[in-house]
């Protein structure tokens, strides 16, 4: 059973992070460059954090960038491992992690839904939880939700009033 | 069953018949549903009043719309009410029916029910206490009781205008008929 530090020095031995990171008792990130991400999730996989919790995303719009973060857990170790990497927005594509764990292809798709992150080797990237989209995905910062809700719905009418006044 | 024959004194011993045995479709779309197993079960016994859950949509007359409602569900909830059997009741049950609720700024959820669906009466609250859907579900026993509960009726008198709204929503929606 490897603790914290012993994890860290694993990953400084065989990859080169841009930033490691204890963030509380059980719970570790890195951040790693893109093109090493796909092998580094292979690796842990072998070393017993076997289990992908999700993967989500964040938009940071002003740098231009998408940020994914790979949450992966193991059984044996109990510890909590986030593996950060940044793409680039426009095209935003990355390398699907399909290979190594088949359920990464769901997240995926809820990711390509929300954010239009497109995952090379991923062909099945079809709506999983939106229906019939016809605007830029809703989860991206440049998405005016509040634009869209007015256009799209009626509110109620209160005596001329809306209960949005 | 002839429209004509249904009528006068006839029609009152149905809705008599009718608001002593309601059975609610247990098709819960939104955070509104956990306040209804309380409803059912021992603490507040909603079959004392002859109201019970029933499985599918043929064989229920209540549809509770139980929260919000993404546009998603919407379809889904569509094709429940048409399948259902008149008559048919739907009731809104807490804000996000009304109004949108908490969720009125949100890009996937109807913000008034009652343009998709004829909805009989709204149980306000977020949530309502099983006190209030008691509550709201006796009215509604009253109201069927002296025929006011027409929702199924308007529905097919407002076709169009029901059919209009779910497709500006929706786009392209599956009829039974």
């Amino acid at each position: 059973m490897r603790n914290e530090k012993d994890l860290l020095q694993l990953i400084n031995a065989h990859f080169d992070p841009l930033k490691l990171e204890i963030k509380r008792k059980q719970n570790i990130s890195v951040e790693f460059k893109k093109e090493g991400l796909i092998q580094a999730l292979s690796f842990l996989k072998s070393h017993s954090y076997r289990h992908l919790s999700t993967i989500s995303c964040v938009d940071w719009l002003d740098e231009g960038e998408f940020e994914l973060v790979y949450h992966l857990f193991s059984y044996d170790d109990l510890i909590n491992i986030s593996l950060k990497t940044r793409i680039k927005r426009d095209p935003g594509i990355f390398q699907t992690a399909k290979e190594i764990w088949p359920v990464a292809e769901f997240y995926e798709r809820d990711i390509h839904d929300f954010f239009g992150v497109k995952f090379k080797g991923n062909d099945n990237l079809e709506e999983l939880i939106l229906e019939n989209w016809q605007e830029i995905p809703p989860m991206r910062k440049d998405f005016d939700t509040r634009k869209f809700v007015n256009d799209k719905y009626e509110w109620r009418d209160y005596n001329g009033q809306k209960h949005t006044d | 069953m002839n429209n004509n024959f249904v009528k006068g004194s006839w029609q009152e011993i149905l809705d008599w018949a009718q608001n002593k045995s309601i059975n609610m479709l247990h098709y819960c779309t939104g955070c509104g549903a956990i306040e209804l197993p309380p409803t059912m079960t021992s603490r507040y016994d909603m079959s004392r009043f002859g109201i019970g859950p029933a499985a599918t949509p043929r064989q229920a007359d209540l549809l509770l719309v139980t929260g919000y409602l993404s546009t998603k569900t919407l379809r889904r909830l569509i094709y429940t009410y048409e399948q259902m059997q008149a008559p048919k009741f739907v009731v809104g049950f807490g804000s996000c029916t009304i109004n949108g609720g908490m969720y009125w700024d949100s890009y996937n959820t109807i913000k008034q029910l009652d343009k998709y669906l004829p909805v009989e009466m709204y149980i306000a609250g977020c949530m309502p206490r099983p006190e209030a859907i008691l509550d709201g579900l006796l009215k509604l026993k009253k109201m069927i009781a002296n025929g006011e509960a027409d929702g199924y009726k308007r529905y097919e008198e407002n076709l169009d205008f029901y059919h209009q709204n779910q497709e500006a929503i929706l786009g392209e929606v599956q009829r039974t008929q």
